[in-house]
């Protein structure tokens, strides 16, 4: 039965599909199915479980050689009150309820604003993995990129001289099949990453059943990142 | 769902393309309004000779694109990488393509300096050597300025469309400023061209040329001052972010620099000095050459109100 409906769901879908895009004289399945092979690597940060630790960041630092105390990531502490007035929660003047942390770090967008204005291409897509990454023996520094990204998700490092970003640690772990130092340290499992058009993945089950949310969608950059954020019913 | 949750941190510290940056928009903007303007009136009249007009233009497009590319190379953060971005080439980067252009305009300045200033170059001995130089470019010397004529402008719209780029800067990321710093560049590369060429190649303050120029100017200052209050009007009206960003037109210093430097100086300026006055200070050398000042000083400041209130004000 169920197995009937997909059927007749596929196929409304591939009529739907060819009246549309037939006329247009633009599409191939071969295309589709070749994009839905290529891995598209996302990571879902769930700030329900994030306690601000910290160790990503230190972690961050360790696996990419950065400079001192520099990191990839940056976590940004939330209170829900504002200052100089009474908490709406506990009442008092001073106090850490409803603390909140969100990452912040490149969100890796499919439509990267700093790959398409960088003069030399050293901001470029990992062609392998679709992971935005850097050349760094071709930037030139001029800052176009960190001018450019949305997110001001980019910055010089001291140590190159050139422009860096969060790369899901590519060259660091990925290549050697490991998982980004951040996620990797993790006590609490705030950070889950994986290849979301893999449908046996955990990602791609837990973005299935869990509501999440992109960072600054009016961008239009389509961001790889994905939050969980805490929600409070009936406040 | 989208937007429950924010982040208002980054990565990087300030602005990312700090004052040089400023003053490289306004010397290439310089540069390419003085070829433009002359350019255009050689077109226009026909003219064969060597005008004080061309050769100011000529030797203050070369000087300023020159004096534009060291600012540039040094805001790297490391100038040693600068030969990177000219190895390397990414299409979709409006930088990129401006080196494209620059990498062709740049030498033809130097060119038109060299038609411009044939004779004094066969008055000196020592430069002797770049006389076959010429005899050799003369005979494309039309084909060469009419290229020099597009790339002038190029190079001013580029540079308004590299910044306009940015996309988080509701002040910056708009269509209109590549627009904008086509008009300010021309009037502040006519105004500069018009002060050298009487200064040093002494031109005639009321020559036919001038007269043009000078009739030109107005129309073109009515057209800066259309495009920055369609700017300052769809950041008024446009969505939360925009309407922070105004707040860069309102408040604070950059403010000050647009209402003083922008409006004050490059618009009231010349104006007051050429029509408040009576008519023998508005027809004399000191109200040319304050006017001149105005209009640039007013460019600059424009260029630094842009990027700096601009990079300010972002969401
Ligand atoms: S977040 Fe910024 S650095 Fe990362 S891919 Fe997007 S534009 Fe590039
Ligand atoms: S700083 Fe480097 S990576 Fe960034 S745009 Fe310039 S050349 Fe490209």
């Amino acid at each position: 039965m169920s197995e009937n409906i997909e059927r007749r769901r596929f196929l409304k879908g591939v009529g739907a599909a060819s009246l549309i895009w037939g006329p247009m004289g633009c599409t191939s399945v071969e295309d589709d199915s070749s994009n839905t092979n290529k891995p598209h690597y996302v990571m879902v940060f769930d700030q329900n479980k994030c306690t601000g630790c910290g160790e990503c960041k230190l972690a961050c630092n360790t696996a990419n050689n950065l400079p001192e105390g520099k990191s990839k990531c940056l976590m940004e502490h939330q209170s829900g009150g504002v200052e100089g007035k009474a908490c709406p929660h506990c009442g008092k003047d001073k106090c850490n309820c409803e603390r909140k942390f969100v990452r912040v770090s490149c969100q890796q967008c499919k439509n990267a604003p700093c790959v398409s204005v960088c003069p030399t291409g050293a901001a470029h897509r990992d062609p392998k993995t679709g992971i935005v990454t850097m050349d760094k023996s071709k930037c030139a520094g001029c800052k176009y990129c960190i001018g450019a990204c949305p997110y001001n998700a980019r910055f010089i490092n001291e140590d190159t001289n050139v422009a860096d970003n969060c790369d899901f640690c590519l060259s660091s772990k990925l290549s050697k099949g490991e998982l980004p130092a951040c996620v990797q340290l993790c006590k609490y499992d705030a950070l889950v990453f994986g290849d979301i058009n893999d449908p046996n993945s955990y990602v791609n089950k837990l973005l299935a059943v869990k509501d999440s949310v992109r960072m600054k969608p009016q961008f239009g950059t389509e961001p790889s990142l994905r939050y969980i954020p805490v929600v409070k019913l009936g406040v | 769902m989208d937007g429950s949750m924010e982040f208002t941190m980054g990565l990087s510290k300030g602005i990312a393309w700090p004052w040089p940056i400023a003053v490289y928009l306004f010397l290439a903007g310089i540069s390419g309004g003085a070829l433009v303007v002359a350019l255009a009136l050689r077109f226009i009249k026909c003219q064969t000779a060597n005008t004080p007009l061309y050769k100011a233009a000529a030797l203050i497009s070369f000087v300023t694109i020159s004096l534009g590319m060291l600012c540039l190379v040094l805001d790297l953060t490391n100038p040693m990488f600068f030969w990177r971005i000219l190895v390397f080439y990414n299409l979709t980067s409006v930088m990129s393509l401006g080196v494209i252009a620059l990498c062709a305009y740049i030498p033809l300045t130097a060119v038109l300096c060299l038609y411009a200033f044939e004779d004094d170059i066969k008055a000196i001995k020592g430069l002797s050597i770049l006389l076959p130089l010429i005899s050799m470019l003369k005979p494309i010397r039309r084909p060469l300025e009419l290229l020099t004529l597009i790339l002038a402008m190029s190079v001013c719209a580029y540079t308004g469309f590299l910044i306009s780029a940015l996309i988080r800067f509701p002040l910056i990321n708009t269509a209109v400023l590549p627009a904008l710093f086509i008009a300010s560049g021309i009037s502040a590369g006519a105004a500069a061209s018009k002060m050298v060429s009487v200064l040093v190649f002494k031109e005639d303050l009321h020559s036919s040329e001038l007269k043009l120029l000078h009739g030109a100017e107005w129309p073109i200052m009515i057209t800066e001052i259309l495009f920055i209050v369609m700017i300052a009007m769809s950041l008024a009206t446009g969505n939360e972010g925009a309407q922070s960003a105004f707040s860069a037109f309102t408040s604070g210093v950059w403010a000050n620099l647009f209402w003083v430097g922008v409006v004050g100086v490059g618009f009231l300026g010349p104006i007051l000095l050429n029509f408040a006055t009576g008519r023998t200070f508005s027809h004399s050398a000191k109200a040319f050459y304050l006017s001149g000042v105005c209009v640039i000083s007013g460019m600059m400041c424009l260029r630094l109100f842009i990027l700096y209130a601009g990079q300010t004000y972002g969401i």
